[in-house]
């Protein structure tokens, strides 16, 4: 009995181990892949070995001597980081707001916000595009901006109320006798018990701000707007018989080490939210 | 310190009222207590005093100011919640002084008062800690804590007891009282429990279905409830009730029947439809021999309950030719079936009284209150009332 169900359970870890190597295996490998292509020298490009003969650093020197490049970046940091704070600050209030008030419409706003996460971002790209021009939006951070936070707000939205329907409501009315306005009492009380959830809007929302070439390769033209996925794909070799495999390798690698930055940051700190969960006083 | 005056008070949801046109006052420095089975609007009264409520019609003035459209951060009243609500994220220290903190009062005065308030409540080890390190009882003394700090001109309390176990509860309510009384802070107190209410309560107002039904002292409450429904929600065991007639200047019950005193004859005699007699268990007393009590009558005990100081016996009566009392749901109490009633009897312990004995059992007219079963109206005070 007692030898089967170790058994068992070795078989079972087994399992769970082949399974997670796999998986893990199949998701990093492009990953490194890349990262071992932006280390190899111009002339081992077409090595077809995994591993670099020789590591330089010569696509990374070429990246960032490339005006396009820093440019790209500084666009990518800034508009991303400004729908994140945008999207997620107006989420919070209107989460906040579906969550605790009763008005009409309420439930129309939460579907309305579903339908539009659900909508394809290419079928409006094209309006989109004519309507830029006309309104002087076409190759600025606004006008990136902007439909960023139409397809980020609802995901938003969701993530905050249901971190929002968690905090007890007697907490608010406390803090409201307690002498705060409604407004303290959501930045004092509220908003630190839903700091999970806050966390995990701000990464959906920067990483899709972040990672988004649809959007930033039509509606940018020059290195006004253009983010890093967009002018990654305008990269040019040395001469017009050169592949710019190096260099787009390495900026590749450069745009992702942020994204894997930002959420072991705060992976932490959500899933410390959400195992704590012990909100109710 | 202040009195809370209300006139005219109505609450409206959408279709149904939580409460009806309460109108009183809570005198300065007075605990005030609001009781009710659930679903009476107690609660629903509290949140309008401390504004977190709109009230759909009526005025509540506090001090003769007339606070309706103050908002809750500006009535300076402090509460304390049924879940206690306080902040999780905030040490015991920082929950306390986060009132404190909105008014903008000055560090050091902010520090005192916390660690005189602490003092008060025996949260002095306790004020670096976080809520989830707290017991129940604790957490409780942090949220009083956080209402006192403030000096406020109103307590007002939401149930504070009832996620407590028993014993702390009994604990707390001795410490609650203490504490109204060493700060003289008028203190509305909302309750379901007749036991919280009876003791601690200066005055207490009985409320049912979004009706105040009578304001009293404990006493009043006990002695002179003015209906049904009060005088079978307060006491503990309730009071005894038996469906009742009224004939020849004789009130007659399934066990036997007894003559009523003049004026509240003529009171019962004015009276429509069924009679209900109540008799408070206290008054239910074992007699040696028949000329002791105005009715006397035998009866066989069910169960006996002892507690030590007193012995609770239950004896069922049979209601021969009675229609069993209809008693308002929300009491809770049975109040009979298949023509048989129980009695409860608060009977000495010396007596040495067994389950399954035969006690001769008197009640005297004078403690016998008449009501009218339809409206619930108790006939025996307003008998006394034109007496007086």
């Amino acid at each position: 009995m007692s030898a089967a169900g170790a058994n068992g359970g070795r078989v079972e870890r087994l399992f769970w181990g082949v399974g997670s190597a796999v998986v893990v295996i199949y998701a990093l490998l492009p990953v490194a892949w890349i990262v071992s292509l932006s280390l190899k020298r111009s002339a081992d490009l077409g090595d077809n070995r995994f591993l670099p003969r020789v590591v330089s650093l010569e696509h990374y020197a070429t990246v960032f001597r490339d005006p396009q490049f820093s440019a790209a970046l500084w666009n990518s940091i800034g508009i991303a980081a400004i729908s994140t704070l945008a999207a997620v600050l107006l989420g919070a209030f209107t989460a906040y707001a579906v969550v605790r008030l009763e008005f009409p419409g309420r439930r129309l706003i939460l579907a309305g916000a579903l339908a539009i996460a659900m909508f394809p971002p290419i079928s409006i790209v094209g309006p989109l595009f004519n309507t830029w021009r006309t309104l002087g939006l076409y190759d600025t951070w606004a006008g990136l901006i902007l439909p960023y936070m139409t397809f980020t707000l609802p995901l938003a939205i969701w993530t905050l109320a249901a971190f929002f329907r968690e905090v007890p409501w007697d907490l608010d009315k406390a803090a409201r006798v307690d002498g705060a306005t409604a407004f303290q009492a959501f930045v004092h009380v509220i908003a630190p018990l839903a700091a999970p959830g806050v966390f995990s809007a701000a990464i959906l929302v920067f990483m899709f701000a972040w990672n988004d070439f649809l959007f930033a390769a039509s509606l940018t033209s020059t290195d006004q707007a253009r983010t890093v996925p967009a002018a990654i794909a305008f990269f040019t070799g040395s001469s017009r018989f050169e592949q710019p495999t190096g260099s787009v390798a390495a900026a590749s690698v450069l745009v992702t080490v942020p994204v894997i930055i930002v959420v072991l940051l705060f992976q932490r700190r959500i899933v410390a939210g959400l195992t704590a969960g012990a909100v109710k006083g | 310190m202040s009195d809370i005056e209300l006139r005219n008070l109505s609450k409206r949801f959408d279709g149904t009222t939580a409460v009806k046109h309460a109108s009183f006052s809570i005198h300065d420095g007075e605990f005030f207590i609001l009781v009710g089975p659930s679903g009476c609007g107690k609660s629903t009264l509290l949140n309008m005093i401390v504004g977190l409520e709109d009230a759909s019609e009526g005025e509540i003035r506090v001090d003769g100011e007339r606070v309706n459209d103050l908002d809750p951060k500006d009535r300076n009243m402090a509460m304390v919640f049924q879940s206690y609500a306080i902040y999780p994220h905030m040490t015991v220290r920082e929950n306390m002084a986060f009132p404190l903190k909105l008014a903008r009062l000055p560090k050091q005065e902010i520090d005192s008062r916390v660690a005189k308030a602490a003092g008060i409540l025996e949260l002095g080890d306790l004020l670096d800690r976080k809520p989830g390190a707290l017991s129940g009882g604790q957490r409780q003394r942090v949220a009083m804590g956080r209402a006192i700090v403030r000096e406020p001109r109103v307590f007002l309390l939401d149930e504070p007891l009832s996620n407590l176990d028993a014993k702390l509860r009994v604990q707390m309510r001795t410490e609650i009282a203490r504490l109204q009384r060493r700060l003289g802070t008028t203190t509305v107190y909302v309750t379901h429990d007749q036991t919280e209410a009876m003791t601690l309560g200066d005055r207490v107002a009985v409320l049912r279905r979004g009706e105040v039904l009578q304001i009293g002292t404990p006493r009043q409450l006990y002695e002179q409830p003015e209906n049904l429904f009060v005088a079978g929600f307060i006491g503990s065991p309730a009071m005894n009730f038996l469906p009742a007639r009224f004939n020849a200047g004789r009130l007659e019950l399934p066990v036997g029947s007894l003559e009523l005193a003049r004026d509240l004859r003529a009171a019962v005699a004015a009276s429509e439809g069924p009679l209900v007699a109540g008799f408070r268990p206290d008054h239910l007393r074992a007699v040696g021999d028949r000329a002791q009590a105005d009715l006397c009558f035998a009866a066989r005990a069910d169960v006996v309950e002892w507690l030590g100081a007193d012995v609770f016996a239950y004896f069922d009566v049979t209601l021969e030719g009675f229609e069993a009392v209809a008693l308002p749901e929300d009491l809770d109490i049975e109040a009979g079936r298949q023509g048989r009633s129980s009695l409860v009897a608060r009977i000495d312990p010396a007596a040495g009284l067994k389950e399954g004995d035969t006690l001769d059992l008197g009640v005297d007219a004078a403690q016998v209150q008449v009501f009218e079963a339809g409206s619930g109206r108790n006939l025996s005070l307003s008998g006394r009332l034109d007496q007086a």
